[in-house]
């Protein structure tokens, strides 16, 4: 008796590296090979493209605080937070804004007055010009003491020239330059008039900053990610109740949402594209296994171990594997740079360099993607019986089956989170794509059972086709699902980004007011109307706005409800001054939560809350609020709540009364109007004629908003160009898989006389009916996804797309057929005799 | 003379959807070294699966099969592999080349999986031995029939086995061919003194042999021996 303990000595590397160039000439290895090089190619490519464009965005986006983080307060900022700030090596500068009357000889003008420190702005750019209304050239410093800067719309409202004189408060100071523009204008609505930038060292001097004057103080900080949120932490007792933590997403809930969901629609284009490179990759991978089930049978006549099997093919595909990964990452590389070149006239943004992140995450997906969805098949190989090579007919157990396929899905699993850093996101697109498999997979199986045909039906293609399709059901229901979840995970992009973009856009359409008026007295609305409407469009409101206060709920005074019922809260209080407005009719972008809007003729005195503010001050229907508007008290009970679109670009009112409540006070008019950047020099001619008037812009805001808007939809309309890159790949080696099997039974039809255009009608006709099948698979997988994703991760409303119904199941079966044929041409065209004796 | 192939009460039985199914039953046989054996009987006696047992490629149900010095029905396939690899050569009907090795890299195969130190001279002269001193950079796709079946010959005497099976070397092949490549089989067989074990169709393949075992249904119905045979020509 023998005792076998000679080493297991598994291929050499010659060997496998003959086999793997071998494989690959002949073609065997190909598709997986370009499988792994677009997954690795795709992850890599928008991964270098969103890390550089997130990056770029972020630092447009710091530029709307210019900063990476403010601190703002109506109260001085304490020099605490600044030696805070300057113990983390962060950059610090210091704001006061304040509205100010500001006076050259006779001349005045409510300005909006801005005194910053000496490393003003941290983020972004000030732009300036030496003559009013011209195009500017940007600085990098600051006014001196004593000097001012100054919109160019001051000086002919002013009178004033370069070098002339003016005065703030009780300080006189020179007018150096003219300011176009700055980085972190237009964030508040009350940031009235145009702007006068002067230096925080003269502001004392101004004597202006009294108890109860209107001030925003704001510490600018920038630095290390790391470093500014320790701040934060370390501040956190400080900053309650009177400092406010500013972030863009604060700051700019617009831009915030914008940017969370555009990050959100990359990670899932990224997320798609890599299931899709992984089904690609698993397909071609089995199918390369199948084919080499009868050459593992010889290596094990020779004596080749289970175990050397194993290591040699896991060898072979680790150097495909790195292979594919080297020319991937090339590839990615070097198509994120073309992009960058094509998209470079559209992103003016200076992209900055791309990290090592996105290379790392490339490799680690090619490798993942070869061990979790290649390695099932290749492990496979192991458990071939040696006696295939006397017995073809033996296979592959199917317990071994089920285990790689549980290990291929652990892995994709433990890819996708890792990817997408998102449980939600993974976890939603996952449980749609499970839940088509399963209900579709057996409705399509149970299809195909019924109704079996006796015997081949080759009399017409149709016929011979549907027979095909029945007697492989199993191969046929599988190749339904994997089409279907291609088509599906196609569908889901071009949906939300077209959900997306719509969204994105509506929210600044073309020609949107961009220009507020306020505060237009009630005998001047028709004239100062008239005059708009000569050079300008008008908007599409009017509202009366009368500043008023709530000073008791249900006869408690507004202090002690604040106190005893809300509690201590940062920033609003219930008894601030707000504007209040009154209107008949509901406004067009307001949605009733609770209660009734008030009848046309209602005359009683009823008010409208909007949610967040019933919400945060614990206000409910049926509430009695008394108002104090100008000395005179007002009572109205709180007859509805309102939910607003806060992301519209209209005035929106926390407190809306009936007319009958409010419509006897005296009130001044808002107004809104669109006007071209060019022909700003009206605002001069509106305020010259109606000087108590106010105007706020925000075209800056909006142009800035849209060029955010415009980039970030030309980075998901990329991705989802290269998403469909993959899925065509997966279409590709999904027919490729299923090729041999057809190609034996066809070869076999022929020789018994079944010509090439039966054969060819028959393959169009079996992709036609997996295609069509697959398209309603998709389409149905489709809107269940979206809709689950647009209410979970995106916070969409959801709603049927009725134009996927048809079209998903048509360009389903167009897409299969055209690919399948192509893929198939050889089936048709070899000789038969080529094909039986497996040299095709 | 010291038996290398022994088969003790072998039998094979199969689950079938229409219930169990006996493919060998109580197979006995013993196997001599340098010993030639043809296993003939109808498609369907069970003569390919024989062959598969003995030669450590499938596993009996019962029984004991001895193959050299190793109970192979004792080890798992791991072991019977490194057996295979060591003491057995093969010939396929279907010839089983690597369509993605050259000929003399197919040769090579056995000697580079044992971990030997890679005898390309060793291969070379084998397949000149075999008639293909020339094709020895061509892939099997550029070789005829019988080309492929020398170099599948080649294969086999190239790691010196212990014992040849053979599973109808000749059966794929026309009658000349399949003569030329019979001569080169015993030739081979008689210079390396291997034991050879071959299941066949061909009568007179089966002539060459010193013995003949003939199955049926699962089971020995008779062996000829050289004696016998004789009697019978």
């Amino acid at each position: 008796m023998i005792t076998v303990t000679r080493k297991v000595s598994g291929f050499g590397f010659p060997l496998i590296r003959r086999m793997a160039m071998r494989d690959l000439r002949s073609g065997e290895m190909g598709l997986l090979l370009v499988a792994l090089v677009v997954a690795v190619g795709t992850v890599t490519s928008i991964s270098l493209f969103v890390d550089r464009l997130h990056q770029a965005l972020l630092q447009e986006s710091a530029n709307f605080l210019a900063a990476d983080r403010q601190v703002s307060s109506s109260q001085p900022i304490p020099g605490l937070f600044r030696e805070e700030a300057a113990a983390r090596n962060l950059a610090t500068a210091e704001t006061i804004v304040f509205p100010s009357m500001v006076f050259a000889g006779d001349n005045n003008q409510l300005a909006s007055v801005k005194a910053v420190s000496g490393s003003y702005p941290l983020r972004g750019e000030l732009i300036v010009s030496d003559a009013p209304f011209v195009r500017g050239y940007p600085v990098e410093d600051v006014p001196a003491p004593g000097e001012v800067w100054l919109d160019s719309r001051l000086f002919p409202a002013l009178g004033l020239s370069l070098g002339d004189e003016l005065e703030v408060g009780v300080a006189k100071l020179t007018v150096s330059r003219v300011l176009v523009a700055e980085p972190d204008r237009g964030g508040s609505f009350f940031d009235l008039g145009p702007r006068l930038l002067m230096n925080v060292a003269d502001v004392p001097a101004t004597e202006v900053i009294q108890p109860g004057s209107r001030i925003s103080y704001r510490l600018l900080l920038a630095g290390a990610e790391d470093q500014l949120e320790d701040l934060k932490d370390r501040l956190a007792d400080d900053l309650e109740p009177n400092f406010r933590w500013v972030s863009i997403r604060e700051s700019s809930p617009r831009i915030g949402s914008a940017l969370d969901r555009a990050e959100s629609f990359l990670l899932l284009g990224g997320l798609l594209g890599v299931l899709l490179a992984g089904i690609a990759v698993a397909l071609s991978a089995h199918r390369y296994a199948a084919r080499h089930f009868d050459h593992v049978g010889v290596l094990k006549t020779l004596g080749a171990t289970p175990q050397q099997i194993l290591a040699g093919f896991l060898n072979i595909l680790l150097l495909v594997g790195a292979v594919a990964i080297v020319l991937g990452l090339a590839a990615g590389g070097l198509l994120h740079l073309l992009i960058v070149e094509l998209l470079s006239s559209l992103i003016p943004v200076k992209l900055p360099a791309p990290g090592v992140q996105p290379f790392i995450l490339g490799a680690a997906t090619g490798l993942i993607c070869a061990l979790s969805f290649a390695m099932p098949a290749f492990i496979h190989l192991r458990d071939i019986s040696p006696m295939r090579v006397i017995r073809r007919d033996i296979g592959v157990a199917p317990l071994s089956q089920w285990l790689s396929y549980g290990a291929a899905a652990a892995g994709s699993l433990i890819l996708l989170v890792w990817y997408t850093q998102s449980l939600m996101l993974t976890f939603w697109t996952l449980a749609g794509a499970v839940t088509v498999v399963l209900v579709f997979g057996a409705l399509a199986y149970f299809l195909l059972r019924s109704g079996r045909a006796v015997g081949m039906q080759a009399r017409s293609g149709w016929r011979l086709a549907l027979s095909g399709l029945q007697r492989r059901r199993r191969e046929s229901t599988v190749q339904i699902l994997i089409f279907g979840l291609a088509i599906m995970l196609l569908l889901v992009l071009v949906l939300l980004r077209t959900e997306l973009v719509t969204e994105w856009r509506n929210q600044v359409p073309e020609n949107a007011a961009n220009h507020f008026v306020m505060n237009i007295a009630a005998e001047d609305v028709a004239q100062v109307q008239e005059l708009i409407d000569t050079e300008a469009t008008s908007g599409d409101f009017l509202y009366p706005m009368i500043r008023g206060r709530v000073v008791a709920v249900n006869g408690m005074d507004a202090t002690t409800y604040q106190e005893t019922v809300v509690g201590p809260r940062e920033g609003q209080r219930i008894m601030s001054e707000r504007n209040l407005t009154w209107t008949a009719a509901k406004p067009e972008n307001n949605e009733i939560t609770a209660g009734r809007w008030w009848t046309a003729d209602s005359t009683a005195a009823e008010a409208s809350l909007e949610l967040d503010y019933a919400e945060d001050f614990k206000l409910k229907l049926g509430d009695e609020l008394t108002f104090n508007i100008g000395g005179q008290e007002k009572v109205a009970t709180v007859t509805s709540i309102r939910s607003l679109e806060w992301e519209s670009m209209s005035p929106n009112f926390f407190i809306i009364l009936s007319p009958g409540a409010l419509q006897d006070f005296p009130a001044t008019y808002m107004t809104s109007f669109y006007l071209e950047r060019k022909n700003k020099i009206f605002l001069n001619t509106l305020l010259s004629a109606y000087p108590t008037i106010t105007v706020i812009e925000i075209d800056a805001l909006i142009a800035q908003v849209k060029s955010i808007v415009d980039r970030v939809t030309q980075a998901v309309e990329l991705v989802l160009a290269l998403v469909l890159a993959s899925g065509c790949l997966v279409l590709i080696a999904s027919i490729q898989a299923s090729r041999d099997a057809r190609m034996s039974e066809h070869a076999l039809v022929r020789t018994l006389g079944g010509t090439r255009k039966l054969i060819g009608s028959s393959l169009a006709a079996e992709f036609a009916v997996l295609g069509t099948f697959a398209g309603v698979v998709a389409v149905v997988g489709a809107e269940l996804t979206v809709a689950v994703l647009q209410s979970q991760v995106f916070e969409l409303s959801m709603g049927i797309h009725p134009w996927i119904w048809p079209v998903g199941p048509l360009v389903g079966g167009l897409v299969i057929v055209t690919v399948g044929l192509l893929g198939s041409r050889s089936l048709v065209s070899s000789p038969p005799m080529m094909v039986l004796r497996g040299l095709n | 003379m010291s038996t290398v192939v022994r088969a003790e009460n072998v039998a094979k039985i199969v689950n079938t959807a229409a219930g169990e199914l006996v493919i060998l039953d109580g197979i006995d046989l013993e196997i001599n070294r340098g010993e030639t054996v043809a296993i003939v009987g109808a498609s369907g006696s069970g003569k390919t699966t024989l062959l598969g047992i003995l030669a450590g490629l499938d596993s009996a149900t019962s029984g004991a099969v001895q193959l050299v010095d190793a109970q192979l029905t004792e080890l798992d396939e791991e072991a019977r592999a490194l057996v295979r690899g060591r003491h057995v050569g093969f010939v396929f009907q279907s010839f089983q080349l690597l369509g993605s090795l050259t000929a003399l890299e197919n040769v090579m195969l056995p000697a580079e999986l044992r971990g030997d130190a890679v005898a390309q001279s060793q291969a070379q002269e084998i397949l000149a031995m075999v008639g293909l001193a020339d094709r020895v950079h061509h892939y099997p796709r550029q070789l005829s029939g019988g080309e492929q079946q020398r170099v599948a010959i080649a294969r086999a005497f190239a790691s010196t086995p212990t014992v040849l099976f053979a599973d109808e070397p000749t059966g794929n092949l026309d009658t000349h061919t399949g003569e030329r490549i019979t001569e080169l089989l015993f030739d081979l067989n008689e210079e390396f003194g291997t034991t050879l074990v071959m299941v066949t169709h061909d009568d007179r393949l089966a002539h060459r042999c010193n013995r003949t075992i003939r199955i049926d249904a699962g089971k020995i119905i008779s062996t000829d021996t050289p004696d016998v045979k004789a009697e019978a020509s």
